[in-house]
């Protein structure tokens, strides 16, 4: 496997490393979007470990800056921002069409990536599959019962929660990556759309997602039949942080992608499978 | 003048082409380069919008800079756990010979900050820059090791980043997010470095990082110091993930890799 620089897209303004694998043409490339406004290597070098392990598992891989992040310039073109991202993504898909013959593609996106994974998803026949980490998921009755009910039952945790109130907080706010969850009804439809296509779907929530997303079980409880969809698969990685801090949680993630990819998108090369 | 981004070069370069820059080239021909030093680790990370924007200024005042990854870190190839001291300067050296080849400028200067700044002023003897600017450079390798050592320590039992204080096990090896190996932790823990024999313009931010008695010995001989009107959240927990913004810094330090030698 080799790694090259590119820049490329419709304006040369995207900049981006491809992983390249010996293999003359591969069928299927693995595209790591933005998290946030961290560039391309991800949060701790996380989307480097995924695009690496994947390419030497015979994927052609590319991570890249949507326009105006990490390195990539604007396009000029004064696009809405999903018409931005959908182009952007689809110079990425033709990079890896054209440098090693990939003609449908895996999204992975953690946070802002997997919204724009799914804004992608919903529209370009190329994605055969994503990966979305800490993608969207909505408060239920029975998030509701699981978060606020220990903290009924602990005295302890009252204390904290009127204290905590009742006192100037000094902390800093977390990163606002501008995630808007659209509504629940048009997520669930385009995802119901998505596995209609043939799409595999790999949904992975962390604890860190622990202000909307706290058991396996709301899964189904916001999504109904996707859940219970073939192409569906879902983690849930309840230790571990949102941005996967910790090394450990970082190769289990690593780990699952790897896994979860080989059985649902075995590569096919010009050779046959890889 | 503006400098396109479209101008920037994207590269793989050195030994086995390992290592990852981006080449901000001038618009007009230049006598004198800049080669940026990134910092290790988060601070790598945090810091790269503000590297573009000096690295961009620069290209626009008519001096090209280069922007790379150390081996173990960002786009270069190798793991965290293959960061090693001597294995950086070594990048820094071959670097400097990539910068002096895409310009064709034999004069550059060094720009860095924490570690990144440290490499830079412990490069000098083998790079030979005109001058180094260096920003909250880590001069006390002892101090430093032990300041990650309790970040690390209070990331784990973070309970607004976890739902469950993790154990000491499962983080140990680590500082704020990467694994690091024993044998660079060693490096640091001996680190105590001394002026190099260039002209060095340290940058320190409102709240200084480095000691007096570190800074003494660099103003001893013959280093500038200025200061920022604000401090700059190096190591602190609730800003971990935050970028490194200072529009100040990058005027600061545009301007004094500028100055005529």
């Amino acid at each position: 496997m080799t790694e090259q620089a590119f820049r490329f897209g419709r304006a040369g303004h995207l900049v981006g490393i491809a992983g390249l694998p010996s293999a003359a043409a591969a069928q299927t490339g693995v595209i790591v979007l933005n998290a946030g406004l961290v560039h391309r290597i991800g949060p701790f070098r996380l989307h480097v470990a995924i695009a690496r392990r994947l390419s030497a598992c015979g994927y052609p891989t590319l991570r890249f800056d949507l326009s105006t992040l990490g390195d990539s310039a604007a396009s000029d073109e004064s696009l809405p921002r999903a018409q931005q991202v959908r182009a952007d993504v689809a110079d990425a898909m033709d990079l890896l069409g054209k440098q090693a013959g990939c003609t449908r593609f895996v999204l992975i996106g953690l946070c802002s990536g997997a919204e724009n994974a799914h804004l992608v998803a919903c529209s370009d026949p190329r994605v055969a599959g994503a990966i979305f980490l800490d993608g969207f998921a909505y408060r239920t009755p029975g998030f509701l019962l699981r978060h606020y009910l220990p903290k009924l039952a602990n005295p302890v945790r009252i204390w904290r929660f009127v204290h905590r109130r009742l006192r100037p907080s000094r902390q800093v706010a977390a990163p606002d990556f501008g995630v808007v969850a659209p509504p629940l009804g048009q997520v669930r439809g385009e995802l119901a759309e998505m596995l209609q296509r043939g799409l595999k779907l790999c949904f992975v929530y962390s604890g860190g997602t622990s202000e909307y997303f706290n058991h396996r079980r709301q899964f189904r409880e916001c999504y109904g039949a996707v859940a219970n969809h073939p192409g569906t698969t879902l983690e849930y990685f309840e230790a571990a942080d949102h941005t996967y801090i910790l090394e450990g949680d970082r190769q289990q993630l690593v780990d699952t992608i790897e896994r979860w990819l080989l059985l649902n998108l075995p590569q096919v090369t010009a050779g046959g499978s890889a | 003048m503006i400098a396109r981004h479209d101008a920037e070069r994207p590269l793989f370069f050195g030994a086995d082409q390992g290592l990852f820059g981006i080449y901000h080239p001038p618009a007009v021909p230049a006598t004198q380069a800049v080669l940026l030093c990134p910092p290790l680790g988060q601070d790598h990370v945090r810091s790269h919008r503000l590297y573009r924007q000096l690295a961009t200024a620069l290209a626009a005042a008519g001096v090209p800079a280069l922007r790379f990854d150390f081996y173990g870190s960002g786009d270069s190839a190798g793991d965290s756990t293959d960061i090693r001291w001597d294995r950086c300067l070594a990048d820094t050296t071959a670097a400097a010979a990539e910068l002096r080849q895409l310009s064709g400028c034999e004069h550059i200067a060094l720009f860095g900050a924490r570690l990144g700044g440290s490499i830079a002023l412990a490069a000098a003897a083998n790079v030979k820059p005109d001058r180094i600017v260096a920003w909250d450079p880590v001069l006390n390798g002892p101090d430093y090791v032990a300041r990650l050592d309790a970040l690390q320590d209070s990331l784990r039992i973070d309970t607004r980043r976890f739902n469950q204080a993790r154990t000491a096990e499962v983080a140990a090896g680590q500082w704020q997010g990467f694994t690091v190996d024993a044998r660079l932790r060693q490096q640091l823990a001996e680190l105590r470095l001394e002026p190099p024999a260039v002209q060095v313009r340290l940058i320190e931010s409102a709240l200084p990082v480095t000691t007096s008695a570190d800074r003494q010995r660099f103003i001893a001989t013959g280093a500038t110091v200025t200061t920022l009107s604000s401090s700059t959240p190096w190591e602190e927990l609730e800003r971990l993930e935050m970028a490194i913004i200072s529009h100040e810094l990058v005027q600061s330090a545009s301007g004094l890799l500028r100055e005529p030698t």
